[in-house]
This record gives structure tokens, sequence and C-alpha cells, in this order.
């Protein structure tokens, strides 16, 4: 099997890594720079858990080789807050107790996070859609959206 | 959507600091950061993957099953078949009906017959596609009705029955002859996939003693632990068994298969030294664990023509598919609960639990209720529509009330809070304008609304002895940690029971930690399952603060010198009612305690009184208490095509007390939409005994895309056993949507479809039979 | 993952575009799905590829999606290719020895096989703009609303003469007509050509596409609520374009 040498930067951080040709982007991400927030629920692109933002979208890092990252700028939930400062979003969801078990909750702060990145005021349908491609069993949903919908008023009112 | 005024009133009137309150969950900080929790984040670096060979046919001899060439592959470490279980080839619930491996027969598909481990998940997978097993076919029975002819295909040799009971109140041929009316009417449902994001995993290595430690995504710690022992042929105390952070459960992860993940697991440690890590793919995940029942419902319901009911007969028949699992216990529960939540002179009621060679079903959330509760309710509204009554009025007239008797001639007592329950999503959802109005429309799109109503016996009932142990120490740094083996997996129950605790004990809730389910350090407790976490650990959870209340005050009635009878701790200080003077920090007399070696760790261990009814004709106290609701779900229906659109779902359940809000409300809001996937979208299809879509891009359930407007009412008539007053609430929020929005869409559309789920197609061909 | 030759041509940047060059709109085969979303929908084709990408997987799908990938998995399930069959789309691969084009269809040969060599690439569908007097519409039906596998899907192209009255060119294909591949219904859109845009011409067009149709039944839907299903979505989406045509 054929070995390439990839380059990405995540988190903020370079890092050069010797690829097999067949390498997910989500082994990388988890087990080869431990990023283990990024969770594989499906392989198979369908439940969104393993979403990561890529050159400023989210995508599916199941779907991905490693290889097709390679250049590329990856944002997982390691590098969104802090235990000390949290990301709005991530502020949000604790007040109001959105995470259940939780498997869902690194890509829906992302799916969050990137949206307000692009969209400071999303209505209720769009921050419907921006974690549309993300599943969650437990929440139906809701405080998801309202933690997005109030994490978007909070960046609102400091950015003033 | 905050904390309900009610509820927040009500707190502050009693003078409660935090129970009711929507303090936050102390387990959330951790999974908002992506901290690695879970079982496949924590697994060792040099963990060997396992990889089971399953069944490909629902029924069938095995022959041969060849390993050779799989042994051969380079990388691989170990391939395993049942000879090579030291202990007991036996991983099951409840009958001693299912192997760990298959030997000489499989009776579904997915069954697990041979495993193979490697350094590299790639080479596990290349080597299991290499054994090779031969299997003689076998008709086999793919429906539970065709299961109970007496010349069907035998799943077991002991037949294919694997529970039958029933409920005998009255005289129903009496009951009937006194009907004015009675219709007859067969409902079905299907299969439904638990889909927890997080698949099934288990590892497990040997300590340096021998003896073997299992981690794993579960829900009962302790059933792992007596499962992998038998397995391993050595005693529970030489296996200890840690729950892992759970990514969702919903009933599944306390059947077999966390037995199945941490044993071979175990095995595959135990011969190779190494630690091993078996990870389910999704696609093997839905093959192999267990689903929601099947069910086929005859109800045949009797009424005379002022709407009194007096007579049901119910045929309830269940697919267990090849092993039994939980289904003894989810058709006792249907059984109970088949008439609904009405006064019926005359119940006679006959439940069967069928094996088939479909896959298994088991434990799932609501454990029968949505199944009886769909038949029962879409069978109202044909009631009321043959009386031609309002639908809401007919189950005023008919439900449960202080006074009435169950179908288990069980008297309801005065925590019963279904009528407002009825009345109140009657009122929010505008019933009664919608429901005319809506009987007008015309036109390509059509709306509907449609309710129902039940109730649900709290914790395990007749199902065995429900206790729980919960252990509550304070650190010398003044941290207080809640140890159980009640397991949290999505639910906010374990936070409840520190809830509790900072209550008796007067502390603010972000002082306590929750310790992992150890069976090393965890009393044994019975199962996390059956919503009980509150109502039963709840109340052990208070009986080892009280105990600790008890030591702290007697500390601080010696420091203060007065009598500690009458001190009282809140927000951290410990006081006297009559002088101000004397008042002391918590923190000071946990620092004393721990200097006089006073320990502060203590148990509380709670058992609820033991169901009495009389088992032939199952009459008599069959729950302890009882948790009511109603669901009114309006739709729009687009009569071309079928597809049903979900526009609002009011939900109003007497809860006993709400112990936090804004948890309640997640796990309402949560199960009101897997109930809506129930109710329109998932069905988990067996063509032939064969899973024809175990993916989540084939099964369906629901999106952010799919989810209607809710609203919440939350109703209180405490209970007599939980804390508080506190009913169950992790399950029946699951128990109605399916039946509301069956009677929205017959609503809608004029038309009835007697099964689940509600698909475009059963809708658009109801509609064109009725033209 | 088993397989013997992996090239990846996601860095082939030269292969995404979108142009509008001669009267032709031409697509890079590296174009994402998000890239069409990001196009503007005022016109036919803008408007068409918008009603598919908007109901295509979720946004995370979207995002590495390609026009070439959806073309060459060549099945029912590929939104794509019904929406640029409509719209005559014609395909141009590359090989190291040059190039080839053909019109989509040929390149479609059955579910999961193209026409593509071993050593060739799709590099660009390409389809002629269509005129002013020219609408599309695309409509899908699914089990739940993202995410879904296209139960039934129906494309749909109108154009008219000046006076918006008669029909000049109709072209109408499904994701399912007879077999596993998405088809053009070629003798509805014989029937369409030159009559009036009225309701009789609408109710005909669907009797005729329920003629048409050979479906089968499989563990998702029947064959007849397949069809149902499909002509209800067919007369929608000819609804759709007669009222962009006329302005409603």
């Amino acid at each position: 099997m054929a070995r390439h040498l990839v380059k990405l930067n995540v988190n903020g951080k370079d890092h050069a890594l010797v690829v097999e040709s067949t390498e997910r982007l989500l082994d990388v991400l988890r087990d080869r720079l431990n990023m283990k927030g990024v969770k594989e629920g499906c392989g198979t692109g369908d439940c969104g858990t393993c979403a990561v933002i890529m050159d400023g979208r989210l995508v599916n890092s199941c779907l991905m080789l490693a290889v097709q990252a390679r250049d590329k700028r990856i944002v997982t939930i390691e590098g969104v807050g802090t235990r000390e400062r949290l990301h709005p979003v991530q502020k949000a969801l604790m007040k109001y107790n959105a995470a259940q078990c939780g498997f869902c909750i690194p890509a829906i702060v992302l799916a969050g996070k990137n949206l307000l990145d692009y969209n400071p005021a999303p209505s209720r349908d769009e921050i419907k859609q921006a974690i549309s491609g993300v599943l969650c069993r437990c929440t139906g949903y809701y405080k998801l959206i309202e933690a997005i919908q109030e994490a978007a008023k909070e960046i609102r009112e400091v950015s003033v | 959507m905050t904390e309900t005024e009610l509820v927040r009133k009500l707190r502050e009137a009693e003078g409660l600091a935090v129970i009711g309150k929507s303090v936050q969950r102390l387990d959330s900080l951790d999974k908002i950061l992506g901290v690695p929790l879970y079982t496949s984040d924590i697994a060792p670096k040099d963990a060997v993957r396992v990889k089971v060979v399953r069944s490909t046919v629902p029924h069938a001899l095995i022959k041969r099953i060849d390993t050779q060439s799989a042994k051969q592959v380079p990388g691989v470490v170990v391939v395993l078949t049942a000879q090579d279980i030291p202990g007991i080839n036996e991983a099951y619930s409840l009958l001693p009906d299912r192997p760990l491996l298959a030997t000489t027969k499989v009776r579904c598909q997915g069954e697990a017959v041979a495993v193979v481990a490697a350094g590299d998940l790639e080479i596990a997978e290349e080597a299991a596609d290499r054994v090779s097993v031969e299997y003689e076919r076998l008709p086999a029975v793919l429906s539970p009705v065709e299961a109970m002819r007496t010349d069907s295909v035998r799943v077991h040799d002991s037949g294919n029955v694997a529970k039958y009971l029933k409920v005998r109140k009255g005289d129903v041929k009496e009951g009937f002859r006194q009907a004015d009316v009675t219709i007859e009417n067969t409902y079905k449902t299907q299969f439904q996939d638990p889909t927890a994001l997080e698949p099934e995993v288990g590892m497990a290595w040997v300590e340096k003693d021998g003896s073997v430690t299992c981690v794993g995504s579960m829900q009962t710690p302790f059933y792992v632990q007596t499962g992998v022992a038998k397995v391993l042929g050595v005693s529970p105390d030489r296996v200890r068994v840690i729950q892992a952070t759970t990514g969702g459960a919903f009933g599944p992860k306390s059947d077999e298969m966390p037995i199945d993940t941490c044993a071979i697991s175990a095995l595959v440690a135990q011969k190779t030294g190494k630690p091993a890590i078996l990870a389910y793919s999704r696609h093997e995940s839905m093959i192999a664990h267990t689903k929601r029942h099947p069910f086929v419902i005859t109800l045949k319901t009797g009424a005379k023509n002022d709407g009194h009911l007096t007579a049901s007969e119910a045929l309830v028949v269940s697919d267990t598919g090849a092993y039994a699992s939980l289904g003894p216990l989810v058709i006792i529960r249907a059984c109970f609960h088949a008439t609904g939540p009405y006064v019926i002179p005359h119940v006679k009621t006959d439940a069967y639990c069928m094996y088939t060679n479909n896959t298994m079903a088991g434990s799932f959330r609501g454990f029968g209720s949505p199944q009886v509760h769909f038949a029962a309710e879409c069978q109202m509204d044909e009631l009321a529509k043959k009386l031609d009554m309002d639908p809401l009025d007919l189950r005023l007239k008919n439900m449960l009330r202080p006074g009435t008797l169950t179908a288990t001639s069980q008297p309801v007592d005065d925590a019963c809070g279904l009528e407002e329950c009825a009345t109140r999503a009657g009122e929010a959802s505008n019933w009664r304008t919608k429901r005319l109005e809506f009987s007008g429309d015309r036109g390509t799109f059509r709306r509907g609304i449609g309710i129902a109503l039940m109730y649900h016996g709290n914790s395990l009932g007749p199902e065995g002895n429900d206790y729980a142990a919960v252990q509550i120490l304070i650190k010398p740094d003044g941290k207080v940690v809640v140890r159980t083996a009640l397991t949290e997996y999505g639910t906010g129950a374990i936070s409840g029971l520190a809830q509790m605790a900072a209550e008796t004990l007067g502390l603010p809730i972000d002082q306590f930690e929750l310790d992992r389910p150890d069976t090393a350090s965890c009393q044994e407790t019975g199962p996390t399952v059956a919503s009980r976490v509150i109502v039963i650990g709840g109340r052990a959870a208070q009986l080892a603060a009280q105990k600790l209340k008890d030591k702290i005050l007697t500390v601080a009635g010696d420091l203060l010198h007065c009598n500690p009878s009458r001190l009282t701790t809140r927000d951290g200080l410990i006081r006297h009612p009559d002088d101000p003077g004397w008042t002391i920090s918590f923190e000071k007399v946990v620092e004393e305690c721990h200097k006089r070696h006073v320990s502060l760790t203590e148990t509380g261990f709670y058992m609820a009184p033991k169901c009495e009814f009389d088992p032939e004709n199952s009459q008599g106290t069959t729950y302890q208490q009882y948790t009511y609701g109603a669901v009114v779900a309006e739709v729009e229906v687009d009569t071309e095509l079928g597809v049903v659109k979900p526009v609002k779902i009011t939900v109003a359940y007497d809860v006993g007390r709400a112990i936090n809000p804004l948890s309640l409300e997640g796990q309402i809001e949560g199960g009101t939409i897997q109930a809506l996937g129930y109710g329109l979208m998932e069905q988990l299809i067996h063509v032939d005994g064969i899973v024809a879509n175990p993916t989540l891009g084939d099964y369906y359930i629901p999106t952010s895309l799919d989810i209607p407007e809710i609203q919440t009412i939350i109703v209180e008539y405490p209970g007599t056993v939980g804390p508080y007053g506190a009913k169950a609430m992790g399950e029946p929020p699951v128990d109605l949507p399916a039946a509301a929005l069956a009677n929205a869409v017959a609503h809608a559309t004029g038309s009835r479809i007697f099964d689940l789920p509600l698909t475009a197609e059963k809708v658009l061909f109801a509609i064109k039979q009725k033209r | 993952m088993s397989v013997g030759n992996l090239v990846d041509l996601s860095g082939l940047s030269e292969l995404r575009y979108v142009k509008r060059e001669n009267g032709k709109i031409r697509v890079g085969a590296l174009t994402t799905i998000a890239d069409l979303e990001a196009q503007p929908n005022d016109t036919a084709w803008g408007k068409i590829l918008n009603d598919a990408v908007r109901k295509f997987g979720s946004p995370n799908i979207r995002t590495v999606a390609t026009v070439g990938g959806n073309i060459c998995a060549a099945s029912s399930s590929e939104d794509l290719i019904p929406v640029f069959l409509v719209l005559d789309a014609r395909v141009r691969t590359i090989r190291k020895s040059g190039t080839r084009e053909m019109p989509l269809q040929e390149f479609l040969i059955e579910k999961r096989r193209t026409a593509l060599y071993g050593d060739e690439i799709l590099a660009e569908v390409s389809f002629p703009e269509p005129s002013a007097h020219a609408a599309c519409s695309f409509q899908k039906l699914g089990m739940r609303n993202t995410l879904i596998l296209a139960l039934v899907s129906v494309a749909a192209l109108l154009e008219t003469d000046n006076a918006r009255s008669k029909i000049t060119r109709a072209r109408v294909a499904l994701n399912r007509l007879k077999g596993k591949i998405p088809q053009r219904a070629e003798s509805v859109e014989k029937q369409l050509l030159g009559q009036k845009l009225d309701e009789e011409t609408v109710d005909s067009a669907v009797k005729r596409l329920g003629d048409e149709l050979a479906l089968t039944s499989d563990y998702r839907a029947s064959a007849d609520y397949r069809r149902e299903a499909a002509k209800v979505l067919f007369r929608r989406a000819l609804m759709d374009c007669w009222h962009s045509i006329v302005g409603k």
C-alpha cells in the first residue's frame, strides 16, 4: 500500500504525517492526532458525528481520505473553546442542559460555530439547516437550536 | 422554553433550594468540550481489534466452521469459536436460550459464530471474511402470528411461545352483551431500531493478578459482570466492569450486546495477553442488537351508546425474534396496559411473546407501552367515529380517575393527573376549534388533529425486585461524590440523584461530582432501566444523604454547643433557627469530621414495596404508581402524495414532581421526536429474515428538518414512591406521539391506517381506497 | 476498504468551475454541490440546479460531493442525473490520448456503469443555455426532509415560442423510468412537443407518463406507489414550469 506525506493544519497547528492511501481523515484525526472528539457513528456519512470544519466548511471526515485533506485547515472540537473560556455555543449548550448523551455534541458545536462565523443573525430555519447533517437521537434538536440562537445573540451583543 | 412558572413557584413556596430548579447537569462540560470519554476514545493504543463473524442466514444448521485460512492471514493474533470458551457458552437476559457463540445452529441473521482479532482492524476484517461457515438452511418462521400455529417451524425445542400471560377482569361475554356498539380491529407495529449514535463497544484486559477488567458502553455493569464471569468460567469477583460514558442507550444496551462485546473482548484478552476492543460497525449493530418488538394486536371493544366502555377483549402478540431477551417482560407491560387508561368493567387480554427467526427484539424505551397505546388509542378514535362523539369527549367519559379501577383492578389513587393532562393539552392545542375547522378542509393539503392518552406503570412493577443503592461521600476538600452503579447515558437522571443529595445536605449543586459506575467500588443496584433512577435511585440517594446529614449535624451541634436536632443546613451554612450566632459553615464541619475520623461515606439502599397481585388473572397492584399523559398532534397531509407533515405536537404529562424542569423538557422533547420517527418514518425491515436496511442512509430517524413545533405542559400530582413525589419520565414521552399522529392523519384523510409507520404509501392508498 | 489503484483527483482545481460561454453552460466535473448552491437561481438552469441541490444530502455532504461523482455513480439515487438529462447535457472525458464528447444518455450505460475507460476521467458536463422562454423544475420525494435517497424524483424542462403558448421543446427525466438508472421519458416529451400550455396538455402528459413507467417494487415502496408519486411529481414539475414561463 502506498504511503504519502500529508501536511495539514489542525486547530491552528501544522502537522506533517505519513499516511496510507486508504486512511480516512477520521482515522488520522482520532488515532494519529488524538482528536477523540471526532466520532464515528456510522462510517457512511449519514450521521455527521465525524463532522469537522475544513477550510471553513463542514465536512464528514469519515468520507474523506487523509490525502484529500493535504494543505487544508481543519478545526475539530478540540480547537473550539477551553474549560476556562467556552465558545458561546458551548456556553449556551451548558445553560440549556442540551448535551444529553453527548455523542453528537462535538459536531453540533462545530456546525453551530461555523454557521455563526458566516451568519451572525441566523433564523431558526437557517440554524436547522446548518445542523441538518448531524443526527441526534436524544434531544429532538430543540435545545440545540435554542442554544445556537442564544449564542448568536451573545456574539452580536459582544461585538456591538 | 425554560423552567415552567408553575414548578418554580411551587418549589419556592415549599422552600426547596435545588429540587425543581433547572440546575446544570454535572456531566455536561466534558461532553461539550469533546474530552475523550467514550470507550473507543480511551482504548489503550496497543489494544487488539476484534471482529465477529456473524450468521448470514435466518435459520440453519452449522455443518462446519473453517477457520484455517483466517488463521493464516498475517497479523491475525487469534481466531476463536465456541470450543474456546473456558466457561459456559451462554449470554442471555432472562430465558437460558442463547449462546454467546453459535455451535450447531443459528436462529437468526447476525448471530456470532466466530471471533477474529488482529492488531489492525482491516486485517481482522479481512480474516473474518476468510472464515467460512457451511450452513444447511432450515425453513424459517418470520411472523409471530405464523409462529403461533401448531404446525409452525420451531425456533426452539421448547416451542415458539417465550411467554404467555393474561388479564381477566369481570366477564367479557356479559360486557359485550351490555354493549350497544362493538368494534374489532387488528393493529400492527414494526421493528424500531434504537439508533443510539454510539454503536455498541466493549473492551477488556487482563490484570496482573489474572482478573479481567471490562470497560464498555452499557446500562447495567453488574449484568455484564455476571455475564462475562459465566463465559470465562470464573466467579464474578474476578471480573471488574466499568461503564464508560455511553453515547445513547434506550434499552438495548441493557440487554445482550454489552455482555457480548465485553465477554468476547475478555476471551480475546485472555488468549492473547493483550487488551482487546470490540467496536461494532453501524451495519453490524443494526443487525445484531435488540430492537423494539413488533406487535400484532387485535382489539375488540364494546361500548354503550352514551360512550361508556363495557368490554375489552385483546389478543396481543409480540415478535421477540430468535432469542427472548427481555421479551417476556415487555409482554407483561403490554398485557397490563393493553386497554389504555380507561375504566372498563370487563377485560379479557391474552398476550403472547413469540419466537421467530427474525433478529432479536428486547428492551426499548417504552417497553411495550408505545405499541399497545397505538392500538388502544386508534381504537378509541374508531369507537368515537362509530358513536359520532368527539374523541376527547369519549376519553373524558371513560378515563381513569381517583377511585376507579384499572384493567388489573388496581384502584387509582389521588395522584392521577390524567384529566388535567387531557384538558390542558386540549386547550393548549385549540382542540375543539381545530377539530371542527380541519374537518372542512378540501383540496390537496388537508389538516388533521388527533389526541391520545396514556398511563405508564412506574419502574419494574411485576418484573422483579425493585431496589437501588447509592453511595454519597464527602471528600476532605468539601466536594461531594455520588457513586452508584446506576448509569448515565443521556437521561440526566444521575445528576438528578446529586440534586436529591444537594437538597438534603443543603449544598449548592456545583459542589457535587459523579463517580464512574464500577463493579469494584459500587454496590449492586439493579438495572438502569424502566425510568427508575429518579424514582427508586432518588430514594436511595436521599437515604444516603440523610445519614450523612445526621452525622454532620451531630458534629456541628458539638462544635456549636447546641442540640443538633433543630439545626438546618442550606446554601452551605448550618444554622439554628433560634440564634443567628449558632451558625457554622458546612465546610468547617466537614474539616472537623475528617479530623475526628468520622467517616463521611454513606450508602443508601431503597427497595420499593413488592407488587402484590394474583398472577393467574393479573388482578391486583401491578405497579406502585403511574405516570399519566396526553398528546395532541396536528398534521398536514399532502393527499396527492400521502406525505404527512407534523405541524405541532402538544404534550402534557403528570410527572409527579419535576426535579429538574430543563432536563425533564429535554427528555420529553427527545422522546417525542423518537416517537415521531416511530410513527412516521422508521421501520427496520426484514426480507425473508434478513435485515434489508441496516444503515443510517436507509433507516430514517428524524433530522432537524423533520421536527414540528412542540409545546410541553408539566402537571404535578405527587406520587407515593418517588422522592418529592416524582414519577418516572424517561420512557413515558415515547408512548403516545405515534398514536396521536395516527389519529390526526385519520382526521385529515377520513381513513384509518392500522399499522405503523404511517408512510406516504400507506396514507395515499388509504385515501384512495376510501374514495 | 480494498481497492487496486486509487487516484485522488480532488486537487484538480482546474476542473472546478461553472462558466457561461457561447450560449453554453459548462460545469467542471469537480464542481461541488455547494458550489452549485452558490450559483444565482434567476435563470431556468440556475433554478433547477437550485431545486436539486437544496434537497441533496446534507450541508456536510454538499461540501465534498461533486458533479462528476454524482454522474459517474450512475444510479437512481444520483439527483443531478435527471437534472442534466433534461438540460440536454453532454459530457467530456479526458484520457492521455485525448478527449471524447457524448450526450449524457450515451455516457450512462446501466446501474453503476458508465462509458468511461479505465484510464479516463470525466472532465466536464455542459449544456446549451435554455432560452428566455424556458423553465425547469426538479421535484423529489423521500422518506423524510433531508439526507434522503430519492424514492421518486422528476426533472422537467419546457420551452415555448415567443407567445409563450406552444411548447417548442420538452424534456422529462425521472430517477427511475423502466430500469434502475435515470432516463428520459421520450414518448412523453414527443407528446408534449407542439402542444398548447394548458390543463389538457398537462393531463395527457401525466397519463402518458403513467403508461410509460415500468417500475418495480421493493421493501421501500411498491411499484404502484412509485407510479402514483411519479405522476404527481411530474404534474407538479409541469405546473412549476408553466408558472415560471407565464410569470405567475
